[in-house]
């Protein structure tokens, strides 16, 4: 019992490398060719002035104003700030929004596109995890997924759910179909299959670790919020196939946060 | 006669004249090739596109702290976190933590008595949680030096593996992020673990608090 509980906390560690590699990955390509160029993006200054921030958020103070035609150097953003460094060297942030009042030094505007839900629905990876009640027991998901085109995406599951009586853990894929991809509330059907295996409480007696095969079919929706964060509910209904005379049903229903890059 | 003589020289002439405008427009060629070279390195005709920023919005850090177990003690905990920063408001974090538990005090007055094994005085936890930043600020080191800071509160769900047995638990924490450079911050939290246990007997929830710092790096 205590062996095959520390064989899975491999399994757990390895699911953390995984994830941790996952959503990295995207940021990363980008992080390598920036790391390797040494090109500097530099724009000037095409309104009255911008204000500078000591912190990429509102509630750092305004420190300074970039005044018109003065030419800033763009180094890095963070959600929806930007670092700037003036010709003086002075640094500081401004507001991603703010870019509209720049200009390229050859007189273009910065290609700096308003995100919608929209940009999320293709070539995209999907980060979630989720809450859930899996029949009494409480369950934890995390789900990677990867959307090949705007209605269809394939996702990986893990599950780890937790009961008074036993523990389950889950790990399958599933194939997700979404009519409407373009709704701000915008519902999903999804098919999938895994294993999950079965650890009794060890306060009772005779029981064994159980592993069994399982189908899932789900029913479901997205909630845009903001950006690239999207609410997701769910109800799975979960077919295990035991190996004993009955199969046996659990229904489950979630509610998370996915993030798609 | 004079006709062969002018065209003599006017072919000679326009041969001339021909190299001669070569040459000066291979002089003049070059002349704006030095032009260029002097001028072009400082306007750098190109548009700017977001996706050549460099976005930080991952954040990975490691803590150490204390962690007392409810009718375990407390002990060193030490773990590692990742987080990404959806708004300026809003992140997500995950975090590992791996810690040991003391005897109960029953087990220490009884003598002999032990309620688990050396395995299972292990305990460790991961969970997914949601924050949200605020009172960002500025604190001033001296007249001249001032870094920003800010506080964030935080809810999540996990799970603790403790006695080999895991138990979903809920954590609540809230902290300040002090920023020594706006890629390396200081982290000082506290954290509240909150799970449901019956190793007594009976069910009993037990809240554990953990106190932490941490560096964590932005990427």
């Amino acid at each position: 019992m205590i062996a095959s509980v520390s064989g899975f906390r491999l399994l757990r560690v390895y699911i953390a490398i995984l994830f941790c590699g996952f959503i990295a990955a995207p940021a990363h390509a980008q992080w390598f060719s920036n790391w390797f160029t040494d090109e500097e993006s530099q724009v000037s200054i095409n309104d009255a002035f911008i204000n500078v921030y000591s912190g990429p958020g509102r509630g750092y103070p305004i420190f300074h104003v970039v005044e018109r035609d003065e030419i800033i150097t763009l180094l890095k953003s963070r959600t929806t700030w930007i670092k700037i460094k003036t010709r003086r060297g002075l640094v500081g942030w401004i507001k991603r929004e703010d870019m509209q009042f720049t200009l390229a030094l050859d007189g273009s505007k910065p290609e700096f596109p308003d995100n919608t839900q929209a940009d999320y629905l293709v070539d995209r990876f999907e980060l979630g995890g989720a809450y859930g009640d899996f029949a009494g027991a409480d369950s934890l998901t995390l789900n990677l997924g990867y959307r090949f085109t705007k209605n269809l995406s394939a996702e990986l599951r893990f599950a780890d759910n937790t009961g008074q009586f036993s523990d389950s853990r889950i790990m399958g894929g599933a194939v997700l179909f979404q009519p409407f991809p373009d709704w701000r509330v915008s519902p999903f059907f999804s098919v999938g299959a895994g294993k999950i295996k079965t650890f009794p409480s060890s306060t009772l007696v005779q029981t064994e670790d159980r592993e069994d095969n399982l189908l899932q079919a789900s029913l479901g929706t997205y909630v845009h919020l903001t950006g690239r964060l999207f609410l997701r509910a769910e109800y799975v209904n979960h077919y295990v196939l035991t190996s004993r005379n009955t199969n046996e049903e659990v229904n489950e229903w979630k509610l998370g946060f996915s993030v798609f890059f | 006669m004079e006709t062969w003589f002018q065209r003599i020289f006017l072919i000679a002439l326009l041969t001339g004249l021909a190299t001669g405008v070569a040459n000066a427009q291979e002089n003049s060629g070059q002349g704006d090739d030095e032009l260029e070279q002097i001028i072009t390195p400082d306007i750098k005709r190109r548009t700017i596109k977001e996706d050549d920023l460099d976005s930080e919005d991952f954040e990975i850090g490691a803590f150490i702290g204390l962690l007392s177990v409810e009718d375990f003690g407390t002990n060193n905990v030490q773990g590692l976190t990742l987080s990404y920063h959806i708004t300026e408001d809003f992140f997500v974090e995950a975090a590992y933590g791996i810690s040991k538990v003391e005897k109960t005090s029953y087990e220490l007055l009884s003598g002999g008595v032990e309620l688990l094994t050396d395995d299972q005085r292990e305990i460790s936890y991961y969970n997914l949680a949601l924050g949200y930043n605020f009172l960002h600020g500025q604190v001033y080191i001296s007249d001249k030096w001032s870094f920003n800071n800010h506080f964030y509160i935080m809810l999540g769900g996990g799970n603790t593996e403790f006695a080999a047995k895991d138990y979903f638990t809920t954590s609540l924490g809230a902290g300040l992020r002090f920023y020594a450079t706006d890629w390396l911050a200081l982290d000082i939290s506290t954290r509240g673990h909150s799970f449901e246990h019956e190793l007594f007997g009976e069910s009993k929830r037990v809240t554990n608090l953990e106190t932490r710092l941490g560096f964590s790096l932005f990427f």
